[in-house]
């Protein structure tokens, strides 16, 4: 292999909330709307985490730790806009607009969960890996052919990097010059294989080259700099520029799901390591109390906040009602065929004959 | 159930078309109609496709309606489903049934799919058409006749004409669907034959059979070229005083199962003949179907006829001991109505 240019990481803040490109930090006002969101879509997730070991959730793909990687890109976007989500994208999906209340319910596997509301652009959450990338080029491809001033934007972790819909989607967009933000998540397991498994190449965004489209190599852990690599991206594509490619490095600290042990394939240490010295919520609360617009009233009340905001949430969701079973055949089709209606009278016998029993 | 007679007359102007041209006259009226319809896949712009179902379409309606995309089943497949996101009705082209496996993934996973994971939210109102099947001494997964794997797919419906009026009316009535639509258009077919076929706008609607011959000894069921095929049969036992009820299924998924189940229960006697592979293939759907309806309407047991559980060879000299040909058929019509 020749040897490569190393790409510098795009970071603002270090971890320790020191500042290293003070003219790339924005108003104060959007530093505070970005840690907000992160506390808020974290705490979700800490709450998910520890209802999943209560029994009280469906496998959960938890996203804790790459919040500033998910909150940064999301809140790039703007009204109009779509994102393709995939299943570990549940913090962007909340910053994008989506309701805690669905979430919560989306991943109970209850039917009303997985409506996905008419007003937020949010395709549907994609679960085989890889899959929401052909999506997004077209979803993209469409936006330009209707001359709107909209963008997709899809998240994929660097292990669906390996996949052929990464490349069918990326090269889509790029050769289609439309605009689509395509992001990789490098959490660096794939459940338990390492990035290292995935590909010989040492930094996965090196592919944009192959595209003919800018690539980008952010510190995913810095919610400022992704932010700031994401909103580059994302005006470039309004702008008429196509697609980018941005790998976001951070760390996946929990499991792969709720039904998931890494013990079995990773020491502690790691996490511990990420968890001590590179957690991205810390760095913005040390920044903004250094800057004197944060203290600890400030974060005690948002604290408050999410939690109230939280409870309501799951609590909606607890009292919403058992689904009915007659969901499992709606939906099917928009002209059901024969066979399905066939079906319908099957699970209505079915139906009657629980509530006789 | 329809009859050829029963065909729309409504239309003044008819014109002799093969089923190529046929399809080429509905691409380009959808076009004209419905401005949502975009039509994509590899070589379908300039060159009008590798059949030339597209001919001329770029010509008269233009790069933004009809284009040549990246050479990628899945690609083509999955943008299809982001396109219909922002509201176009994409007709897309694969270039052979057998490069669809491919974009197979993209089609059981998300075309099916979307409508129902999204509640209603996002739907993927496409046509997704290729040529398919075999008998033009082509290469290898030039012959397939992969619709087993897409009737097994809930949420698609999977249309297989067999003449050119159909084709038309039925390529109308699929653009016009609501529901996720893949069509096979036979490559034996494309030229072989032609007919009057009206030349305005009408619609052949999906999930209704044809009655191609009607007779009360033998029901042969059956789709796509074997139409052709098991014509040339049933006009021979004709001759030889064997009434054979003839049915084209023209859609085989949704299914017409009350227009077999009329048939069946007229003759009692069933043969069917598709071109894919025998081993579940949609064949055997058929004759679980008519079991579970019509069991004691059988005077005899089922008899199908299909390819060998072999890839579609590209053997040519000897492909047609495998593929289904009048004499096969003739063979299960004997048969059938020997016990």
């Amino acid at each position: 292999m020749p040897e490569l240019y190393a790409p510098e990481m795009f970071q603002i803040l270090a971890p320790d909330g020191t500042v290293n490109k003070p003219e790339l930090v924005p108003d104060m006002e959007t530093v505070e709307k970005l840690y907000r969101q992160m506390v808020r879509v974290r705490f979700f997730d800490d709450r998910l985490a520890s209802l999943a070991k209560q029994n009280k959730m469906g496998t959960y793909a938890l996203f804790g730790g790459q919040e500033a990687s998910q909150v940064g890109s999301a809140m790039a976007l703007k009204p109009g806009d779509y994102i393709a989500p995939m299943y570990r994208s549940t913090g962007a999906c909340i910053a994008f607009g989506w309701e805690p209340r669905l979430a919560i319910m989306y991943w109970r596997g209850h039917p009303e969960g997985w409506r996905i509301p008419d007003h937020l652009n949010m395709l549907p959450i994609i679960i085989d890996i890889g899959a929401q990338f052909p999506h997004a080029a077209g979803v993209a491809m469409g936006l330009k052919m209707q001359g709107k001033p909209n963008v997709a934007m899809s998240w994929i972790g660097e292990g669906g990097t390996s996949q052929g819909d990464f490349h069918a989607g990326v090269n889509w967009a790029a050769a289609t010059d439309s605009p689509a933000v395509f992001i990789i998540e490098n959490n660096g397991w794939a459940i338990s294989v390492p990035r290292a498994v995935q590909s010989k190449v040492d930094y996965l965004m090196r592919r944009a080259d192959g595209y003919g489209i800018p690539g980008y190599l952010v510190d995913g852990n810095d919610v400022l700099a992704v932010h700031h690599i994401a909103s580059k991206a994302v005006e470039d594509a309004r702008a008429g520029k196509g697609a980018s490619l941005i790998e976001q490095m951070t760390y996946r600290i929990r499991p792969h799901t709720t039904g998931d042990d890494p013990k079995a394939y990773r020491t502690e240490d790691e996490a511990n390591d990420y968890i001590t010295n590179k957690a991205p919520i810390d760095r913005v609360r040390k920044f903004m109390t250094d800057q004197k617009v944060w203290d600890e009233d400030r974060e005690a009340a948002l604290k408050l906040e999410v939690e109230t905001e939280f409870a309501a949430s799951l609590e909606a969701a607890d009292n919403a009602p058992t689904p009915d079973p007659r969901a499992l055949l709606e939906y099917a089709m928009v002209n059901p065929a024969p066979h399905l209606l066939r079906q319908r009278e099957i699970l209505e016998q079915r139906i009657k004959a629980v509530e006789h029993a | 159930m329809t009859l050829a007679a029963e065909r729309p007359t409504t239309e003044s102007t008819t014109k002799v078309m093969t089923m190529a041209a046929a399809l080429t006259d509905a691409l380009d009226l959808a076009l004209e109609r419905d401005d949502k319809v975009v039509m994509y896949g590899e070589d379908v712009g300039v060159m009008g496709g590798v059949f030339r179902i597209t001919t001329g379409l770029q010509g008269k309606h233009g790069k933004a309606r009809i284009f040549d995309t990246p050479l990628t089943e899945e690609g083509i497949i999955g943008t299809a489903v982001g396109m219909c996101a922002v509201g176009y009705k994409p007709v897309v082209e694969l270039q052979f049934g057998g490069f669809m496996y491919a974009g197979l993934d993209q089609i059981i996973s998300h075309v099916s799919r979307y409508r129902y994971r999204s509640r209603g939210r996002w739907n993927t109102p496409m046509v997704i058409r290729f040529p398919y099947g075999g008998g033009l001494n082509l290469l290898e997964q030039h012959h397939d006749s992969p619709e087993a794997y897409l009737t097994h797919t809930p949420g698609i419906k999977v249309v297989i004409p067999s003449s050119a009026y159909d084709a038309k009316g039925l390529m109308l009535a699929a653009i016009e669907d609501p529901d996720p639509v893949v069509f096979f258009e036979n490559i034996k077919l494309y030229r072989s034959l032609k007919e009057e076929v009206p030349t305005g706008y009408y619609t052949v609607p999906l999930g209704k059979a044809r009655k191609v011959l009607e007779g009360d000894d033998v029901t042969i069921i059956t789709w796509g070229a074997m139409v052709q095929t098991s014509l040339e049969a049933a006009k021979a036992a004709q001759q030889a005083g064997i009434g054979i009820d003839l049915l084209d299924l023209r859609t085989v998924s949704p299914l017409d199962l009350d227009a077999i189940l009329e048939s069946v229960e007229k003759t009692g006697r069933v043969v069917i003949v598709h071109e894919a592979g025998l081993t579940s293939g949609f064949g055997g759907e058929i004759a679980a179907l008519i079991a579970e309806h019509a069991l004691f309407s059988l005077e005899a047991p089922i008899v199908r006829v299909a390819h060998f559980d072999t890839m579609h060879s590209a053997f040519n000299p000897i492909n047609h001991f495998s593929r289904p040909e009048p004499t096969h058929v003739a063979d299960a019509i004997k048969k059938v109505l020997s016990s």
